[in-house]
């Protein structure tokens, strides 16, 4: 039965669309909707490893002591300033003055000593509870002022502070960030429709510049042709990075976008296992990066070129070095080093896949690779629950591909147990000294060190950078192209 | 199939060349003659790989234009068409034997406990919708062509046990059969000499139907990345890839879906021609 009310319901709408691109056009200027694959589980990053928590909380509501900016450097935020004292593991931060949490609670030192003794708390459900161990003791002497020791020198512990897990809460609203999230950043929490969409509005107290845009709302369209329809109808202005790369070409011939294909943290990499026979033969890692043809690889999974690598290191750091050339694409040489190793005629192995499609193409090229030498990898894809369970923490494989997304991990290969079982302890040795070297030029040549180790060794083949294409519309400013971390600052967004 | 009728009720001689029979078998004989000479002769390697070449529409080169990896997309079907024909032959030989086996066997021992349970069992099989059960086989057993085989093998099993154990009963009901009996033969040499003879041909044509259903689940099956795995070609998998491309490469989903439904219907046909050949009582009125 349809009732009148729902005929007079009916017509209300209507006439409220009538109206609703006249809105729509009027506040174009000061609002922007972006759309992304993944929805945030919960919108406090301190408590959850999801980066979709990072890409809409981080710099937007939450903030830190210290900033990421998109060139990858470490900024100023909620410290103005910070020294390390001689003795290395002294840090003194000098806090901003006038800077509130969205609730209207002051910004001060202890809120500082709060959020980072929380971080590391028994009970801490932080999901880098690792940035804050070798914290040794938290003192305020005053509001303005926090000074943090450590147990021993750590290179890295300035670097993790600009994560989403480092941000600064406030005692008072902490509990609630999951799903009313109180920070000190330039947008403060309005709206989550859960499954569909979160609205952000301009936080009019914010210590820093006045954004440019008064509202942000995030979109959540897990299917990528979905993203596709919504960019070229104008529905979204841009996205943070589109899972459709195969869309691209189609993108970039609409005059109304901007594509770019920009860099992460993301090392694509042919995980082997370095333990296990044949793979603990140097000669056949040697003769497996010799078969691997990465440009080939990188544009039968993309479609266009994306950066390759020669080792486990992201270009978005300074202390990145080169090394492609390493053992280039050479499968005649490839099978001369089987020859040697003992393996004239190859040998057989199992390629095992988890899900994502970036891993399954590329699997399939790199095992037609492998056959072109002689080693025929039988690919076995597997379910996310699967590849953690077999290939990562019983080490049960052979082979398989993956990209660490994490932003300089490369002390994951100086780990015990870690699933390449490359034990290296000349490489551990390296690692410990670049955690305690201070002078960054001194641990950017350890870097390099350590990068040059990884390559010779050919402890996995180094395949490429997962990319980060993003479109957006052609009058949206401010978009980062790379990713040395993954955030959205809406602050950085204007309309041209 | 000797052994069917040769009269249509009334003298009316048989329609073996009803128009959709012939199609049906044009159809069926053009899907296995590709899948034969695909182990002689196909245009291009199906797994051999030119990333340059990538994505290219139909040409006198590529036929069928190329898939994302510069494959030839004409080869990865014609090999395709083997592997489905050869989950379909296995499928349909798993079911069709071990269903035949215990429905003569459910027959003989009619009203009796082993009866009871064997056509209990393949009630209880059939219940279960055949996809979803062959879904959560594979996704048990691990995904792959041979266990794509097993599983669909096994949900034909219930369609050929009924079948062999209706018409068996009837066959049991005749007067050869009491004169057989009486000539002192045993149940099993009854089944084997008598009354198997005379099922045979409804059972084919059962085989030609649940052949063209088997191609059709190993098709999904490989959509959902349980069945054949790669580099092997399925069409099934061609569909799945296919359709991140379907704006800009339409050929990429077109060749493999008509693949799919060109063999599913000629096997139809078939099976229907067939029926109406052999058992003139069930031909449908037209």
């Amino acid at each position: 039965m349809t009732t009148r009310r729902e005929l007079l319901a009916g017509a209300g709408l209507a006439a409220v669309a009538t109206q609703m691109p006249a809105i729509a056009f009027a506040q174009a200027k000061d609002a922007v909707t972006i759309g992304m694959t993944l929805e945030p589980p919960t919108l406090d990053p301190t408590s959850g490893a999801a980066q979709a928590i990072r890409e809409v909380t981080l710099q937007n509501i939450f903030e830190g002591l210290v900033r990421m900016d998109r060139t990858g450097r470490i900024q100023p935020c909620l410290a103005e300033s910070w020294e390390i004292a001689p003795d290395n593991v002294t840090y003194r931060f000098k806090l901003r003055s006038g800077a509130t949490f969205h609730d209207g609670t002051p910004f001060t030192s202890e809120q500082v000593k709060f959020s980072f003794e929380r971080a590391v708390a028994p009970d801490s459900t932080n999901a880098q509870r690792q940035l804050f161990t070798p914290i040794a003791e938290i003192s305020t002497p005053d509001p303005a002022t926090v000074v943090i020791k450590l147990k021993q020198p750590t290179a890295s512990f300035l670097y993790g502070l600009t994560w989403g897990d480092a941000v600064i809460v406030a005692p008072a609203s902490a509990a609630g960030n999951k799903t009313n999230p109180v920070g000190t950043g330039p947008y403060k929490f309005a709206r989550w429709n859960r499954g569909d969409r979160l609205e952000l509005a301009r936080f009019d107290g914010y210590w820093g510049p006045k954004p440019a845009l008064a509202r942000a709302t995030f979109r959540f369209m897990s299917d990528p042709q979905a993203q596709v329809a919504a960019l070229q109808a104008g529905d979204i202005d841009a996205n943070t990075n589109l899972s459709a790369p195969e869309a691209v070409a189609q993108l970039k011939a609409d005059p109304k976008l901007t594509v770019t294909i920009g860099r992460t943290e993301g090392e694509t990499v042919l995980a082997t296992n370095n333990a296990k026979p044949p793979f603990d033969n140097l000669k056949v890692r040697q003769a497996i990066a010799h078969a691997l043809d990465r440009k080939t690889i990188a544009l039968g999974v993309y479609g266009f070129d994306v950066q390759l690598i020669g080792s486990h290191f992201s270009p978005l750091h300074p202390a990145y070095v080169d090394l492609t050339g390493t053992y280039p694409y050479d499968p005649e040489k490839a099978k001369a080093l089987l020859k040697e190793a003992g393996f004239p005629n190859g040998f057989t192995c199992t390629l095992k896949l988890p899900p994502p499609s970036y891993a399954r193409r590329a699997g399939e090229i790199v095992a037609e690779l492998l056959a072109q030498v002689g080693i025929k990898a039988a690919i076995e894809p597997l379910e996310f629950p699967q590849w953690l369970e077999r290939v990562f923490r019983n080490k049960d494989y052979d082979l398989s591909i993956i990209a660490h997304t994490e932003p300089l991990d490369i002390d994951i290969y100086a780990r015990d147990d870690y699933y390449f079982q490359y034990k290296n302890p000349a490489f551990k040795a390296l690692i410990a000294r670049i955690s305690g070297t201070l002078d960054e030029g001194e641990r950017n040549e350890l870097y390099q060190q350590a990068q040059r180790m990884l390559a010779q060794d050919a402890v996995n083949g180094f395949l490429f950078i997962l990319p980060k294409i993003t479109v957006a519309k052609a009058g949206l400013e401010g978009m980062w192209t790379d990713w040395p971390l993954p955030v959205t600052p809406l602050a950085e967004l204007r309309w041209r | 199939m000797s052994v069917a009728v040769d009269k249509a009720p009334g003298g009316r001689k048989r329609r073996w060349l009803s128009p959709s029979f012939a199609i049906g078998a044009v159809l069926s004989l053009a899907v296995v003659a590709m899948a034969l000479v695909s182990y002689l002769w196909t245009p291009h390697s199906p797994t051999q790989m030119a990333i340059l070449k990538r994505l290219q529409g139909p040409s006198a080169a590529n036929w069928f234009g190329t898939d994302q990896f510069g494959r030839d997309v004409f080869s990865m079907i014609m090999v395709g068409a083997r592997n489905s024909l050869a989950v379909g032959l296995g499928a349909v030989g798993i079911g069709m034997l071990q269903g035949t086996v215990l429905g003569l066997i459910a027959a003989v021992r009619r009203d009796g406990l082993l009866d009871h349970v064997i056509m209990r069992t393949a009630d209880f099989t059939h219940a279960f919708p055949a996809v979803l059960t062959a879904i959560m086989m594979t996704a048990i057993a691990g995904p792959g062509m041979l266990n794509a085989v097993v599983a669909i093998g096994v949900l034909n099993l219930p369609y050929f046990a009924r079948l062999a154990r209706g018409a068996a009963l009837q066959v049991w009901t005749q007067d050869f059969i009491q004169a057989a009996r009486a000539a002192g033969l045993t149940s099993r040499q009854i089944t084997l000499h008598h009354v198997l003879p005379n099922i045979a041909g409804i059972l084919v044509v059962q085989a030609t139907i649940q052949f063209a259903l088997a191609v059709l689940a190993e098709a999904g099956l490989s959509y959902l990345g349980l069945g054949t795995q790669p580099p092997n070609p399925s069409w099934g998998r061609m569909l799945n890839e296919a359709q991140t491309f379907m704006a800009a490469q339409p050929w990429l989903a077109i060749f493999p879906g008509a693949a799919i439904a060109l063999t599913v219907l000629g096997f139809n046909l078939l099976g229907d021609g067939l029926r109406d050949a052999i058992d003139p009582r069930l031909r449908r009125s037209r």
